[in-house]
């Protein structure tokens, strides 16, 4: 998973995303969620970090059970139940619903925990034909993260050593953080102008990636195998 | 003051720049959703709890609007930060991206309506409302909201219009002129007609 071009997964697993909305099938989605954490495994995702972005989905997807296990819209639907393989218990409705949360993050998951920052940006703007500007204004953003999380920190430890408690997240503790955001942002453009950075110019790159045969066999199985299976399997 | 209608790159910057904060924040707020609506879990009524907290996705395309006041700049921010939120690893999954460019649409159409010219909190909720209305008729698709009962949701829209009009009405508005009171932006569109406070070097402050 881990060497295919991020582009082609993004587009593959996003097919198999909308494949999976479109079928209103617990076991479909319970299956992609299994199999997409399986995969992360394999793709030897520490078990740790798995974990920890795993609980908040699993809390959602019980909130979304106990919703559509109440508030089933029952006889009302404008259409036959059968014809979209919706059964008609309330149980099952809370089934699906909450299935559908745990395989869209488990695909978002195994996207996101499987592929290098850096790379997926280059890789779109090659792929999906982006302006460069986006691309790289959106690296240049995001080395600054750390920076930003710095800035949060040290404005906190500014306020305690005042003697004032602030609450995480509050505006007190934010504006500073908006303020130096500003800040950055300008000299980071002046920086990259000065670099010759300008939009207009076509820029050479280090790195240059072709596609490979697995790059197009997973788009195979995302975009053509996959849906041809939900269409067919009654 | 005459602003250019084109971007700049320090446009650009800005704009990535306030999809990673925002993108923070919205992982931050995500959590406290999360505590709140698992509160909710028994009674069924989860979902409230992101309602709730929904304006706060669409804050970063009004924000930036507010701030650059150029034909765009809502759309493209909007779908920066979602494209942060999934390099961040979300419990949306891939079609994080999709929502950022269908969110962003609402808010770029309440701008457009505008003709780009009006920057208050009239034309800054309009822009939340709309993105409240875009991303829920693709929610009632994309997370089957059609099998739930049409009082909940009905329910449900009504209190995501309070939350696009608190969020990226009112609290973007008094963000926005925060930031033109410190002086940080007085070389964006806001600046030309924001009263600027004393202005304090980085070093002195």
């Amino acid at each position: 998973m881990r060497t295919l071009d991020p582009a082609c997964k993004f587009v593959s697993l996003l097919c198999a995303t909308f494949v999976l909305a479109a079928r209103h099938d617990p076991v479909w989605n319970l299956a992609a969620f299994f199999l997409a954490v399986g995969w992360m495994l394999i793709s030897r995702v520490r078990g740790k970090t798995m974990g920890l972005l795993l609980l908040p989905v699993l809390l959602t997807a019980a909130g979304m059970f106990f919703t559509g296990y109440r508030f089933s819209a029952d006889g009302a639907l404008p259409f036959r139940a059968e014809t979209l393989h919706i059964g008609d218990s309330a149980l099952w409705n809370g089934l699906t619903l909450s299935s559908r949360v745990l395989a869209y993050a488990g695909l978002g998951l195994l996207f996101a925990l499987t592929t290098d920052r850096v790379d997926m940006v280059r890789s779109f703007q090659r792929r999906f034909r982006l302006p460069q500007v986006f691309a790289y204004g959106l690296l240049a953003a995001w080395g600054i993260f750390p920076q930003a999380a710095r800035e949060y920190r040290r404005t906190k430890a500014a306020f305690r050593a005042r003697g004032i408690r602030v609450a995480p997240m509050s505006p007190a503790l934010l504006k500073p953080l908006l303020v130096k955001a500003v800040r950055w942002s300008e000299e980071l453009s002046v920086a990259m102008e000065s670099k010759g950075f300008s939009s207009g110019a076509e820029r050479s790159e280090f790195a240059r990636s072709r596609l490979r045969r697995r790059d197009w066999a997973a788009l195979l199985c995302g975009c053509v195998l996959l849906p041809l299976a939900a269409a067919l399997w009654k | 003051m005459k602003t250019k209608k084109q971007w700049e790159l320090k446009d650009v910057i800005l704009m990535a720049i306030l999809g990673v904060v925002f993108s923070a924040v919205y992982l931050a707020v995500f959590q406290g959703g999360l505590v709140l609506s698992t509160a909710l879990t028994p009674l069924g009524l989860s979902n409230f709890a992101f309602e709730l907290i929904y304006g706060v996705w669409f804050m970063a395309a009004t924000l930036a609007a507010y701030l650059i006041r150029k034909p765009g700049v809502a759309l493209i921010t909007e779908v920066l930060a979602a494209a942060v939120e999934l390099l961040m690893g979300n419990a949306g999954g891939l079609t994080v991206v999709l929502t950022g460019v269908i969110q962003g649409l609402g808010a770029e159409l309440a701008f457009a309506l505008f003709r780009y010219k009006k920057w208050d909190l009239g034309s800054m909720s309009l822009a939340g409302i709309f993105s409240a209305v875009f991303i829920f008729c693709y929610e009632l698709y994309y997370l089957s909201y059609y099998l739930l009962s049409p009082a909940l949701l009905a329910a449900q829209l009504a209190v995501r219009f309070l939350s696009a009009v608190l969020f990226s009405g009112v609290l973007c508005k008094l963000v926005g002129d925060a930031l033109a009171r410190t002086g940080a932006v007085k070389s964006y569109a806001i600046g030309a007609t924001a009263r600027i406070g004393t202005i304090y070097d980085e070093e002195d402050s």
